[in-house]
């Protein structure tokens, strides 16, 4: 077979560099909010958790409501409580964030699911829920090849695409960056300094619940338009890998993302072009570990990642 | 993320260390259980019967109690793996690729020499699913070794790697004879090369607990001595607990991580291996996730040969005494994994169950003398 | 200072704690509307096929309030009558046969009055004690969904010799492999070729005839795992298409797993951008992404095992038909009024337990007439739909 022509037509196809954008989305908001969270010296592998939470209250309040912008407030601040949970546990309990972590992506699938039967039985979630536009944006659409990869994404991809350089931003170049950079890498001179660690690390734990959940709203409100259990189906986990991917920061992560968009859509493309369907799922997986240990290396998390602080002694 | 963090502890040496280390996590399963109570109230049903059900299903009766060390011993089994990665300070959260690797090894082999004389050929088996594992894990652990590749990302990268390759072996063709309809699965492990069942037929007709229970507590025993007994222990965990230091104390840190993951592997492996050899055959996504939740079970176990053997039979008897409780009872089987998520986090939440503990005035178990 | 902070710290733990659980019962009363809506909007569309049709709203009632015995429609209990059903790993939200499986039951318990229980599997090694669990307290029935079930199928029925079973999409196998038909166990086994050759019969004629958005000429399906009832509906589809159209284009791909819809749903755009303009999905949840991508981009999409045309009516032209809800009820009717029949029971066009479900205002009269046709012969015997996918 013609290995060469056949992956040339497929580069060629708009949909490849498309689908690379949409599956980057979720992944890319769940991964900046570990970014924050860690950067602020609290380890969080619970972004499958909160996307799911996300995901799942978004539809509940959709149902009930009919309203997108009240869905899509319920999946954000859903993802903030659970990871005030994590908060809570790992700052002020001082309990092994790690832990703490699984459990919350435990809680989350086991809740979820047991409220997804208790509402909505197993008829599934109503169908006539409010979606997340899709932004069609007038010139750009219409421009062959560009048209069809970015003329008509969905708003959260927008979104996401949009998060990265302000995240970048607020990490890196304002005074609350500054301190939560600060908290993350040596949080007793921080403390010294007047700045509460506490504070700090809450606000950012809180943040990348909220992140996720939006992430996980974009899955259930405008990939499926429903809810079904464990519908993240591990895009958390693959979110947290891009983090670490991306050492940490925010551009690096999206890039990560990217990355991983770009290896499952490929790996769709692949399919029926002669390689078993099977083994062509695994390109994003190959691609990562070949990307990871050829070209990125080495990464250095926080100093105080993962350490929580006791005050005053 | 640094995994240096992670619970690490003494071996309990006296028996009052013993009893403070195990009352944390008994007051963690009480509190969950107060929790997960409320959560069934809420949505409607009767707690108590809940709670009853599930006892009852889980040890109800010597076939339960034998049901519930099958649904368990993956699991303990898979938590070695994470836990042994954890001692050297590696976060191994793709267990469940490795044991597909040991599913699909010991499995090939099986069904390619079926004429093997049994002894040998369970051996073999057994070896096979071993360094199938250890070598997917070793996989990881070399590139961590060799460039820094987060362990994170490459045995989670791995492990979809595994799963991806098992449902072609099963539905493309290689491992599957023609049967009848098609399925995906590969033929029969050989009888000659099952585990023996450890109760004989007139205790518990049709019990299928098998000798892999003493494979468990054997692994069990090489973890902790491996890790408590022999130098390459004491080198893992030192690396476990600061590379640098380690390296500084002359350690080749490179070259214990990679040994590190291959021995994890290795456990993982067998962990693939016993569900097939309960079925008698590998069936298409045969693990529901045992190396995921392996990490929860790790965890509670706090790391040590005894606490995860523990921890992971409480999570068995409530994956089977949920069987009851959902046929009697009428309540979701999620209630298990709400129930495992609390025990988890309240195992976690140390502080908390240690200030409710001085608040009981148990102060003097809670702080023995380090 | 010290305790009060952790005594705080507990304070917040516990609202948070309690908080969601009492936020789960405050949206309770609120969420139970959409629910309760949902039925009569599922309903609506099929009014003719009374039987799964009606099922859904039965199931709104019955797990709403799980004490509440039935609706007023439904006869009294029979308590002695009891019947237990063991899902595969899949679970009851599976949106195919474990679902389906759980409406019949449902509906036996409302109009058989059986005693009904349900248990969910977590695990694969756990089939053999989930089906003893049944067995064991003296059910009449005991129902076992899946086709990975054979073994554990064969090993408890041996043992519970006056308990019957009924296994769905599989017979009862020995530990070598060897069907060994049993007395006590049903083998419910469903030509899903029939449903796909009929739908993909019909989407030949749409893109062949230009109707509507179908003017490509291109079709498209996408698996869950490429596993027999899945396969077996994706060759008839084919086989179908290409009878209704010689010269069509069939676009195909598997998403790898039940659940994911991310990747269902990518692989709907693709398939829509390499020119498709009805795509088919046999892949469970991770297949309504896949009908989503058809809704989004204003082409058709055909639904699998139940009438899906509720998850979009306009787009959902019809769905391919598996009635394993209505195997399901039979079975228990028929044993209740002794006439379980042990070994292969055929569920077939011939007794409307595949097909197709009726087509939305989208397909042609003509159109819906020619698959009628269609599947005439294939009751007939003149078309023997193929099982398996040409390589």
């Amino acid at each position: 077979m013609d290995v060469i022509g056949t992956l040339a037509s497929i580069f060629a196809r708009p949909d490849l560099w498309a689908g690379t954008l949409r599956f980057a989305a979720p992944l890319t908001l769940a991964a900046l909010g570990g970014v924050i969270s860690e950067r602020s010296g609290v380890v969080n592998i619970a972004m499958e958790g909160m996307m799911l939470v996300g995901a799942f209250f978004s539809v509940l309040v959709a149902a009930a409501t009919h309203d997108i912008v009240l869905a899509t407030l319920a999946s954000v601040l859903c993802g903030g409580l659970i990871a005030a949970i994590h908060g809570v546990a790992s700052i002020h309990l001082r309990a092994n964030q790690i832990v703490s972590g699984m459990a919350i992506n435990l809680l989350a699938l086991g809740l979820t699911s047991f409220l997804m039967f208790r509402f909505f039985a197993t008829s599934g979630t109503p169908s006539d829920i409010p979606a997340l536009p899709d932004v069609k944006i007038p010139v750009i659409n219409n421009i062959p090849f560009v048209g069809a990869v970015i003329g008509d994404q969905n708003l959260v991809v927008w979104l996401s695409i949009l998060a990265v350089p302000l995240a970048w931003w607020f990490l890196f170049r304002t005074r609350i960056g500054l301190r939560i950079r600060a908290v993350g890498e040596h949080p007793r001179a921080a403390d010294t300094l007047g700045i509460s660690v506490y504070r700090i690390r809450y606000l950012c734990v809180i943040l990348s619940g909220l992140l996720s959940g939006l992430g996980g709203a974009y899955l259930s409100l405008s990939v499926a338009h429903s809810f079904s259990d464990n519908m993240t189906s591990g895009a958390g986990f693959i979110a947290l890998a891009a983090m670490i991917f991306g050492k940490w920061n925010p551009i690096g992560a999206f890039l990560a993302c990217l990355l991983f968009g770009f290896g499952q859509s490929l790996g769709i493309n692949l399919q029926g072009t002669g390689f078993p369907d099977q083994l062509v799922a695994a390109t994003p997986y190959v691609l990562t570990v070949v990307a990871l240990a050829g070209f990125v290396g080495r990464a250095i998390a926080p100093a105080a990642d993962g350490v929580p602080y006791e005050v005053g002694e | 993320m640094t995994v240096a963090t992670l619970p690490i502890e003494r071996p309990a040496g006296r028996l009052r260390q013993l009893v403070a280390s195990g009352i944390g996590p008994i007051l963690a399963v009480v509190l969950a259980i107060i929790v997960g109570g409320v959560v069934v109230l809420v949505s409607g049903s009767n707690p108590i019967t809940a709670y009853q059900q599930m006892l009852v299903g889980a040890v109800g009766s010597p076939f339960d109690i034998s049901e519930t060390f099958i649904s368990s011993i993956p699991l303990i089994l898979a938590a070695y793996a994470v836990s042994f990665a954890f001692r050297c300070g590696l976060f191994n959260i793709g267990a469940e690729g490795q044991l597909y690797m040991g599913a699909i090894a010991s499995t090939w082999l099986a069904t390619t020499f079926p004429n093997w004389p049994g002894i040998v050929l369970i051996i073999v088996c057994i070896v096979a699913a071993m360094v199938a594992g250890g070598a997917w894990a070793g996989i990881a652990g070399w590139l961590k070794a060799k460039t820094g590749a987060h362990e994170v990302i490459t045995t989670m990268m791995l492990s979809y790697v595994a799963i991806d390759i098992s449902h072609w072996l099963l539905e493309a063709g290689p491992m599957t004879p023609s049967n009848a309809y098609g399925t995906p699965e590969s033929g029969p492990i050989p009888p000659q090369a099952a585990f023996p069942i450890i109760l004989p037929s007139w205790i518990l007709p049709n019990a299928r607990l098998n000798a892999s229970l003493f494979l468990t507590i054997l692994a069990g025993v090489v973890f902790a001595w491996i890790l408590w007994r022999t130098p390459l222990g004491y080198e893992i965990r030192a690396v476990g607990f600061n590379p640098k230091a380690a390296a500084y104390g002359g350690i080749n840190v490179a070259r214990r991580l990679v040994i590190a993951m291959v021995i994890a592997g290795a456990f993982a492996g067998l962990a693939g291996m016993v569900p097939v050899w309960v079925q008698m055959r590998l069936y298409d996504s045969f693990s529901p996730g045992y190396g995921y939740e392996a990490i929860a079970v790790a965890l509670v176990g706090r790391n040590s040969a005894i606490g995860i053997f523990l921890a992971g039979l409480l999570y068995g008897a409530m994956i089977h005494g949920a069987v009851a409780m959902q046929a009697n009872a009428n309540i979701s089987g999620f209630l298990v994994q709400i129930l495992q998520a609390l025990v988890l986090f309240f195992v976690g939440a140390e502080m908390l169950i240690r200030w409710l503990l001085r608040r009981g005035g148990l102060r003097a178990l809670v702080e023995a003398p380090a | 200072m010290r305790t009060l902070r952790v005594g705080f710290a507990v304070a917040i733990t516990a609202s948070i704690l309690f908080g969601a659980c009492s936020s789960a019962a405050t949206t309770a009363p609120s969420a139970a509307a959409p629910a309760s809506a949902a039925a009569p909007a599922s309903a609506a569309p099929a009014p003719a096929s009374a039987a799964p049709a009606s099922a859904p709203a039965a199931s709104q009632a019955a797990v709403a309030s799980p004490g509440a015995s039935a609706a007023a429609s439904c006869v009294a209990a029979n308590p002695n009558f009891k019947v237990g059903l063991v899902t595969d790993v899949g679970g009851l939200n599976d949106k195919s046969f474990n679902h389906l499986a759980y409406l019949g039951l449902q509906q036996a318990q409302c109009q058989l009055g059986a005693t009904v229980d349900v248990i969910q599997s977590s695990e694969q090694s756990q089939y053999v004690p989930n089906l003893t669990t049944f067995a064991q307290k003296g059910d009449n029935l005991v129902i076992a969904v899946g086709f990975l079930m054979a073994n554990a199928v064969y090993t408890v029925a041996k043992q519970y010799p006056n308990v019957h079973f009924a296994a769905i999409d599989t017979a009862p196998a020995d530990a070598k492999g060897n069907t060994v038909n049993l007395p006590n166990v049903a083998n419910l086994f469903f030509h899903e070729q029939e449903s796909g050759y009929t739908v993909g019969y019909l989407a030949g004629l749409m893109e062949k005839d230009k109707v509507g958005a179908a003017t490509s000429n291109t079709i498209s399906y996408m698996g869950g795992l490429a596993i027999p009832p899945v396969d077996r509906y994706i060759a008839g589809y084919i086989a179908g298409a290409k009878a209704a159209d010689p010269g069509i284009t069939i676009l195909g791909g598997y998403s790898q797993s039940f659940t994911d819809q991310t990747i269902g749903k990518s692989i709907g755009l693709n398939h829509i951008s390499r020119g498709s303009t009805i795509l088919f999905q046999v892949a469970g949840a991770s297949g309504l992404g896949y009908l989503q991508a058809a809704v989004d981009k204003g082409v058709y999409g055909i639904g699998v095992d139940a009438d899906q045309n509720y998850v979009a009516p306009a787009t959902i032209i019809t769905s391919a038909i598996k009635k394993v809800d209505v195997a399901v009820f039979l079975t228990i009717q028929g044993l209740m009024n002794g006439q379980f029949k042990g070994g292969d029971n055929e569920f077939t066009l011939q007794n409307n337990a595949t097909g197709f479900a009726p087509p939305n205002s989208v397909v042609p009269a003509d159109i819906v007439a020619q698959v009628q046709q269609i599947a005439d012969q294939i009751k007939s015997g003149a078309i023997v739909p193929p099982t398996t996918i040409p390589k």
